[in-house]
């Protein structure tokens, strides 16, 4: 099966072309420029060097959320585009789980984070058991309290890996928390990522897919906020 | 800080002024009745970063962005129905774009504003007379 599989949800934008779980071709760009500008350009080039064209994919797999509103958006609506477009249908999958089929280190938890800002973040924890990435819970927005807590409470030291790994290790460190940095180069949200985690996705219709923001709402981001101000003054 | 102006030209120098004081980043609120004064002061910002933009009430926008090295966000929150309906006009997004965010009907998003906003109250004093309040936040200086 060959995947043509986008990602936008954050600053960089990537597409890459996957064939029966081989890693064909990726492209990707983290220097700021809008995805609207960019996405598309960068899946035409990719299927024109690689001399494929639309038809000869299977799906579009994307990055359907969290993430930011626009890059979400751009993301998902390229895709609805394509797939109608070239009679596809897609694999939407998580930002978070796409993040942590890019890591291999079997004896931690897998920890992807996104800064969803006001001391919250957009968090999931994978373990891996071999080949095979195991779900340890669903996407959710919680605070860095929350997430620390869990920590202290785990049995293998958190493996930080998406945009929100900075601001969590530093957080960590304080607190004294052993935890891990995923290395740089793969950090970041990637469309290999992506389509990795939409090999075990079963592919839908575009009218099916939408953005999953998961955002709370304004009453529990304040109610949030509030509860972490108190525990720093403990 | 406050101007006291005496006319709309007036109220859009100030504004030109002003805008010298922010960093890029930098998210100002607004107050104040119709007809006071909000649109002129931003328009007077717009220029004062150096940018000829036309520079309209977002009304029925919701949100103009005015482009240039740093760039101008201007929001009118009128038709928001609350601080939760920001995100799904991309208002995290704009934030992090590190330009110049201005909001009118501050009031209706009250809750969502950065620690270190800006705030700008427009009063009337008579028909071509304004009383410009503005609260510098330390961390935003």
């Amino acid at each position: 099966m060959r995947i043509l599989a986008l990602e936008s949800s954050a600053r960089a934008a990537s597409v890459a072309v996957v064939e029966d779980g081989t890693f064909l071709a990726q492209y990707y760009q983290a220097k700021g420029l809008t995805h609207s500008r960019t996405l598309m350009v960068m899946a035409e080039n990719i299927l024109r060097d690689m001399e494929f064209t639309l038809a000869d994919m299977d799906a579009i797999a994307v990055a359907a959320g969290p993430g930011s509103f626009t890059g979400i958006r751009i993301g998902v609506s390229a895709a609805k585009g394509l797939a109608w477009g070239g009679n596809l249908k897609i694999c939407p999958v998580s930002t978070l789980e796409a993040m942590a089929n890019q890591c291999y280190d079997n004896s931690v938890i897998l920890c992807p984070v996104m800064d969803a800002r006001r001391g919250q973040i957009y968090n999931a924890q994978f373990r891996r058991e071999g080949e095979r990435l195991l779900r340890l819970c669903p996407d959710r927005a919680i605070s860095l309290e929350e997430l620390m807590a869990e920590a202290k409470r785990s049995d293998a030291p958190f493996y930080f890996v998406g945009d929100g790994s900075a601001l969590c290790m530093d957080a960590f460190s304080r607190a004294g928390i052993p935890a891990l940095l995923a290395p740089e180069n793969i950090r970041l949200q990637s469309a290999y990522g992506v389509a990795k985690a939409a090999m075990g996705v079963t592919p839908v219709d575009g009218t099916e897919v939408e953005p999953r923001y998961l955002r709370l709402s304004q009453a529990e981001r304040e109610r949030l906020e509030k509860l972490s101000t108190q525990n720093k003054d403990k | 800080m406050q101007y006291h102006t005496f006319s709309e030209a007036e109220t859009t120098r100030r504004g030109a002024e002003f805008v010298k004081q922010l960093k890029p980043g930098a998210v100002v609120a607004f107050y104040g009745d119709l007809g006071a004064g909000k649109t002129a002061f931003i328009r007077g910002m717009v220029r004062g970063l150096g940018l000829d933009d036309y520079v309209t009430s977002p009304t029925f926008t919701i949100v103009n962005e005015y482009l240039g090295p740093v760039p101008v966000f201007h929001f009118d929150m009128y038709r928001l129905g609350g601080a939760d309906e920001l995100f799904d006009i991309g208002w995290e997004d704009y934030i992090a774009r590190e330009g110049i965010c201005c909001v009118e009907w501050s009031e209706n998003v009250e809750g969502a504003f950065p620690e270190d906003t800006v705030r700008v109250s427009i009063r009337k004093l008579s028909e071509s007379e304004r009383l410009i309040d503005i609260d510098m936040p330390e961390v935003a200086k």
